[in-house]
């Protein structure tokens, strides 16, 4: 009699389970699903992708390359049937797009391409002939991954790495329209600055100092603006600057994996929770000031620590996205001009014209082109 | 205040209820889940101790609970909501002060809960109950559940002996006081150590732990402790699959998500308010009954 009446009981429990947890549709959305040959994606499935409010992922092989795009339930509106397959192909300098898809998705997508070299470079931009298409965020430790928020179809593009040096120009250029009015800009402000260089009282290392200093920072590479002390800084508010600030997540989306599944719908669909913006700041002001200020003005949520031993803030969390959210190797990093201070935020003194770039790391930096850290 | 009826039940239901419910007040952080908790742990722990528990709830819990939602998001800054900045930048949210009421409610829950735990499970319940399974631990547990009130007798017993022969802690300089109160002090070690050795080994002389040994106890499982069994096996096991099924869902941080109330969470909300407040209804169920049986007469 007993045991009738736990095999009834464990029954009973078992069905409730599986009528609860039951999915009737064929596609698991938990899971990358692979392209097929022709790479049609069918209507039937970003609607379910919307009905659910889930982030899809779909992979695909083309040559050497691997691909992947990620497509967020909240983006989409009007669906139809989508051809996601793309062609591939390694040129000189880049890599050269084709598209199977002749329209519009109708939606933003996160394409990821993921290469088997590793390209020193942070960012990249795609072009069509000469027309600047696409900005590139370039991710990834061993090998580089290349992430191109796809919004409007192009037949082909090639996407080649940005020079560092030139970044200033070629940089955050989503179409031709953008690019005039910033360089008048930066022209004007070089005139106007003239006087500025002089008045640039950074101490630059010499490369030759090898002792840690004593708040536990490393010798500073040649040539990179050795860091000040928060405590010693006297903000002159007549004397305003500007620089670039923006602040980015891709490396979240090529890890979504790992992601804290309570953070999901923050991370935004291409990545950018601040696109780079230029913003005043007052002779005197570190990384850590601008940025809280920065992230007040746009409302953008930012909680930070300060740290006695490295005397400085440490930037625990920005957009609710916190150190450890994907991975125990994430958090925040920040890069000026394309190095990665070695020294925490509140000790950077900012020069005019520089260019900030917060970006969120899943493995310790190395994803985003910073190679010091472990 | 009245006859705490409950404590009559066998041990075996005592206890159960009272994993069931810490266990749930521990686990689900779902609002509505919490206030129900802490109703029904008010309610009874009023009907134990009466007039004593509304005060303990006045001047304690509910400073504990605002304490908790101020200082909670002094230190935590997760949230979506931004309601203002702190002095250092950091911002104040929406979703950290809730946390903070929530936490200093499950606080105020458990202290509830445990204070009518002690009353109601006695030592001489517990060690019948896990003194075959784990005769040390619970003749551990039981001896220093009891040392506290032990503890304080023998020091009233021992500070007046002290002051029949002249050493007394109210009167004499503040260096002879101090020496009095370290002497008595001294002694009471020595007499709680003392004290632990002789109870154990007269628990062992008399075949405590033993194999086969039998144990007096005036506990009976009778028919009503049948079905209270059952009322809270039922209970557990519903609102166990209730927790998996995530009917009790909550989330505080980055911004507020809970599961909807509609018909078919809302079973597990009422089955988890009817298992809380079950011992109250006996308690109250015993009272009408003896008024009943008292206005007869």
């Amino acid at each position: 009699m007993k045991r009738i009446i736990s095999l009834v009981l464990t029954l009973i429990l078992l069905l409730s389970f599986t009528a609860c947890s039951g999915n009737f549709a064929q596609v698991d959305l938990k899971e990358p699903i692979a392209l097929t040959e022709d790479g049609i994606i069918e209507k039937s499935v970003f609607d379910k992708i919307k009905n659910e409010n889930a982030i899809a992922t779909f992979t695909g092989e083309s040559g050497d390359f691997k691909y992947e795009w990620t497509v967020f339930g909240s983006d989409l509106v009007d669906t139809r049937d989508v051809n996601l397959s793309l062609a591939l192909e390694k040129t000189d300098k880049g890599i050269k797009i084709k598209f199977s898809e002749a329209e519009d998705f109708g939606f933003p997508a996160l394409l990821s391409i993921h290469l088997n070299e590793k390209w020193t470079a942070n960012s990249a931009t795609a072009f069509d002939e000469e027309t600047a298409v696409y900005s590139v965020s370039v991710t990834g430790s061993k090998t580089s991954i290349l992430n191109i928020s796809v919004n409007k179809i192009v037949a082909e593009c090639e996407i080649l790495p940005d020079d560092t040096k030139q970044e200033e120009n070629t940089s955050s250029t989503e179409s031709n329209k953008d690019t005039t009015p910033s360089n008048n800009q930066t022209n004007k402000t070089d005139d106007y600055l003239s006087d500025v260089k002089e008045s640039d009282d950074r101490i630059y290392s010499d490369g030759k100092n090898k002792e840690k200093d004593k708040y536990e920072t490393d010798p500073v590479p040649e040539g990179k603006p050795m860091p000040v002390e928060p405590e010693d800084q006297e903000v002159n508010k007549k004397k305003s600057y500007t620089c670039t600030f923006s602040i980015e997540c891709s490396t979240i989306l090529n890890n979504l994996k790992d992601l804290d599944p309570d953070k999901r719908e923050l991370v935004p669909s291409n990545g950018v929770i601040l696109a780079p913006t230029k913003v005043t700041f007052y002779e005197g002001e570190s990384v850590f000031d601008v940025l809280q200020r920065v992230c007040k003005e746009k409302g953008i949520h930012l909680e930070s620590s300060w740290t006695p031993i490295y005397n400085s803030a440490y930037i625990e969390g920005i957009h609710n996205l916190y150190e450890f959210d994907c991975g125990e190797l994430s958090g925040w990093t920040y890069c000026v001009d394309g190095w990665y201070p070695n020294y925490g935020c509140s000790r950077y003194q900012l020069k005019d014209g520089e260019k900030v770039e917060w970006r969120y790391t899943c493995d310790l930096g190395k994803d985003v082109g910073c190679d010091w850290m472990g | 205040m009245m006859r705490d009826s409950f404590a009559d039940y066998h041990p075996f239901n005592n206890f159960l209820y009272f994993t069931l419910v810490i266990g749930f007040s521990l686990v689900l952080s779902h609002p509505l889940a919490q206030v129900i908790a802490l109703i029904c742990a008010c309610a009874y722990a009023i009907s134990i101790d009466g007039k004593k528990s509304v005060l303990f709830l006045l001047k304690y819990c509910l400073p504990m609970v605002l304490l908790t939602a101020f200082i909670n998001p002094a230190f935590n800054h997760e949230g979506t909501t931004i309601l203002l900045y702190f002095s250092n930048g950091n911002p104040l949210t929406l979703e950290s002060i809730l946390y903070g009421f929530s936490a200093g409610a499950m606080l105020i829950t458990l202290l509830l809960w445990f204070s009518s735990f002690n009353r109601v499970m006695t030592s001489d319940k517990f060690i019948y109950l896990f003194g075959k399974i784990i005769p040390a631990l619970s003749l551990v547990l039981s001896m220093s559940l009891r040392f506290v009130p032990k503890f304080k007798s023998q020091m009233a017993t021992v500070t007046e002996a002290q002051r029949s022969i002249g050493r007394d802690v109210s009167s004499g300089s503040l260096w002879q006081r101090t020496k009095t109160a370290i002497l008595i002090f001294s002694i009471m070690i020595t007499w709680a150590l003392e004290n632990a050795i002789e109870t154990a080994d007269s628990m062992k002389s008399r075949g405590y732990g033993l194999k086969g040994r039998t144990a007096f106890s005036i506990y009976r499982f009778d028919v009503r402790d049948k079905y209270t069994l059952i009322w809270f096996g039922f209970c557990g096991l519903f609102l166990l699959s209730g927790t998996l099924l995530s009917a009790f869902g909550f989330r505080y941080f980055p911004n507020v998500r809970y599961a909807a109330l509609d018909m078919t969470t809302i079973p597990f909300y009422c089955v988890y308010f009817a298992l809380c407040i079950t011992p109250v209804v006996l308690n109250l169920k015993e009272e009408r009954k003896w008024k009943t049986l008292v206005s007869k007469m």
